[in-house]
């Protein structure tokens, strides 16, 4: 175990010496697994709970549908459950502070490896518009999507992946299934 | 042996580390059996609630004026009584069907019935079930009532105490409840108001009429 | 013996909401050091030529199984405090499948497209818009598909419980079914390297 701290770490210090150098190649996939799985263990020792992504975005859903439309959101259960009683915020909620964090860690990391960019990641075969028109659709799918499997690719399946939740394993052999499915008919978008 | 291990490249020894704790995995034994309490009979003729597994009242109403989630309040009276008053958010499971509840093992759960006799007898059926974190809440409803809804005053609060009843009369105000000064002496501060004996502490949520309801309350922990 | 340190209350909401965001910096950075702020890493994954989607998750999963299991084993951790979410099989079978859809479409998962966009990347916040988006016309038909949300729930079960395993034995099937997956990961991507993007860069 202390070994591969050690390990992790020393990547990270090697990572810190070459700052200077422009993009960096992204690290070894496995040392970055142990860090992301040790990231989850602190979560689990910590609160008792896994990471999350898309149950902040569904908490500023509903919060901005509250806004708009009071009523409606009083009548559905689905916003409901995310405004919570009314005794707090329900923007002071773990997820959203969470994912808060993510975007200051994505920030963070990137800045360190220079890969900050203003830019559109797209295959070589696709205009910049039809991208930004997919990533769009596919951002709408994968709403409904974790919202019909209660999580997203971290709440559900690397969370409930480590904690054996028989759920979360059929859910993620799903995305594969669905992922490699669909892949062939897309393979203009990124090949 | 050793030199050829250092040798191989990254991946197989990470690899071979995976496996080799994987290995020990099958012999180390269950994860959940560090945790319970092994119970058997002659155990649990032996064992008794102790302190520790006794929630305090006031622990209690501040832990459900936070909107902490994180446990189970269960009352263990009959649907009728529950339906007459019983605490936030708490369920109803009368103690006859106790053993064949589905409450979660994950989850704290405290016990409540009128006094500590019914849920002491629950708290042992549970525990006898595995359950780890099992809690009764100390005096039941009655010593809620005394200590958190209407609690007992001194008639001349000391400076010190001052602070301490601001709050208590807070949370008190927050169940429905008031201070009570413990003399009617006619010396009473202002700002404490002599509740009327008629009061009934109202619950913070409409009751549901004795039906069994989730916790509206419980969060959502997923994503 | 004390740990989940929250559910032992050792501190209280609003502490907890400052470790949400430690651990997410923590989470953000492991994300955007793997590649995955990039859509073209993460769909390459489904055209076998870049596995580090596969890798990273199946890594970080089998390290915080272990972890846990360990942890839990010499009594650190009570492993019946931590929260497993119910199972409703069938929702998230089709929810999985409409999810891998989604990713191979958009090139992003919730959480990788907020990395993405924290690096600057557009397509990244148009996903996640259109997760925006795609939340509320789920909460829009909620009432209707409220039934099928909720059918075939099968409680908070594990994959030990379910087929009447050891714990420590699903422990080990798990780490070998993810070497074993890294070895063919490996392959496939020597076998496709030609249409790597990370060789590409």
């Amino acid at each position: 175990m202390t070994t591969i701290v050690q390990k992790i770490s020393s990547v990270f210090a090697k990572d810190k010496e070459l700052v200077e150098v422009k993009t960096k190649p992204y690290s070894n996939p496995y040392l970055t697994g142990i860090g992301l799985g040790l990231v989850l263990l602190a979560a689990f020792v910590i609160m008792g709970r896994g990471l999350g992504a898309s149950g902040a975005m569904s908490t500023l859903v509903a919060v901005g549908v509250n806004t708009v439309a009071p009523e409606h959101t009083q009548s559905n259960p689905f916003y409901s459950e995310y405004l919570g009683d009314g005794t707090t915020s329900p923007l002071k909620d773990w997820l959203v502070f969470e994912v808060l964090g993510v975007l200051a860690g994505g920030f963070i990391s990137g800045s360190l490896a220079g890969r900050v960019k203003k830019g559109i990641e797209k295959g070589p075969n696709i205009t910049s518009k039809k991208r930004l028109l997919y990533a769009f659709v596919g951002g709408s799918l994968m709403g409904i999507g974790a919202k019909l499997a209660r999580g997203c690719t971290s709440g559900q399946a690397l969370t409930g992946g480590a904690l054996l939740n028989l759920g979360s394993w059929a859910f993620m052999m799903m995305i594969f299934a669905g992922g490699y499915a669909a892949a062939y008919f897309l393979r203009r978008q990124w090949l | 042996m050793k030199k050829l291990f250092s040798e191989l490249d990254l991946k197989y020894k990470l690899a071979i580390i995976a496996v080799l704790l994987g290995v020990v995995a099958l012999f180390a034994g269950d994860p959940y059996s560090g945790t319970s309490v092994k119970v058997n009979v002659k155990d649990l003729a032996l064992s008794t609630v102790k302190s520790s597994d006794k929630i305090n009242p006031t622990d209690l109403a501040d832990w459900i004026i936070q909107g902490k989630a994180d446990y189970i309040l269960v009352d263990l009276r009959s649907p009728d009584k529950y339906a007459e008053y019983t605490l936030p958010e708490a369920e109803n499971i009368p103690l006859v069907e106790l053993p064949n509840s589905d409450l979660l093992r994950n989850q704290k759960i405290i016990l409540f019935s009128d006094d500590e006799v019914a849920a002491a007898q629950g708290w042992f059926i549970l525990k006898a079930k595995k359950y780890n974190s099992v809690y009764i809440l100390e005096g039941g409803l009655n010593g809620w009532k005394e200590k958190v809804v209407f609690p007992k005053v001194p008639a001349n609060p000391s400076k010190d105490d001052l602070a301490k009843l601001e709050k208590k009369k807070a949370v008190a105000q927050y169940f429905g409840g008031d201070l009570v000064t413990e003399t009617t002496s006619t010396e009473v501060r202002t700002e404490i108001k002599l509740p009327t004996s008629s009061v009934v502490p109202q619950t913070t949520q409409p009751n549901t009429g004795g039906k069994v309801t989730a916790p509206k309350k419980k969060k959502r922990e997923g994503c | 013996m004390n740990a989940p340190f929250y559910k032992f209350g050792l501190f209280n909401s609003d502490v907890s909401l400052i470790i949400a965001f430690i651990i997410g910096i923590a989470f953000g950075f492991a994300l955007e050091r793997g590649g995955f702020g990039s859509a073209r890493i993460l769909a390459a994954q489904f055209y076998f030529s870049n596995m580090r989607v596969l890798k990273v998750m199946f890594t970080a999963i089998v390290t915080a199984m272990l972890g846990l299991y360990y942890l839990s084993v010499i009594g650190f951790v009570d492993l019946s405090l931590i929260y497993i979410s119910e199972t409703y099989i069938l929702p998230q079978v089709v929810g999985g499948l409409i999810l891998g859809v989604g990713f191979v479409i958009g090139g992003y998962c919730p959480g990788t497209s907020v990395v993405s966009f924290a690096t600057g990347k557009l397509d990244g916040l148009m996903y996640i818009l259109g997760l925006m988006f795609g939340i509320f016309i789920f909460g829009e038909v909620f009432p209707y598909i409220t039934d099928f949300y909720y059918s075939t729930n099968m409680g908070s079960v594990t994959l030990p419980q379910y087929f009447h395993l050891s714990y420590g034995l699903v422990v080990f099937l798990v780490v070998i079914m993810a070497v074993g997956a890294f070895a063919l990961a490996e392959w496939s991507e020597k076998k496709f390297a030609h249409r790597n993007p990370e060789n590409q860069l």
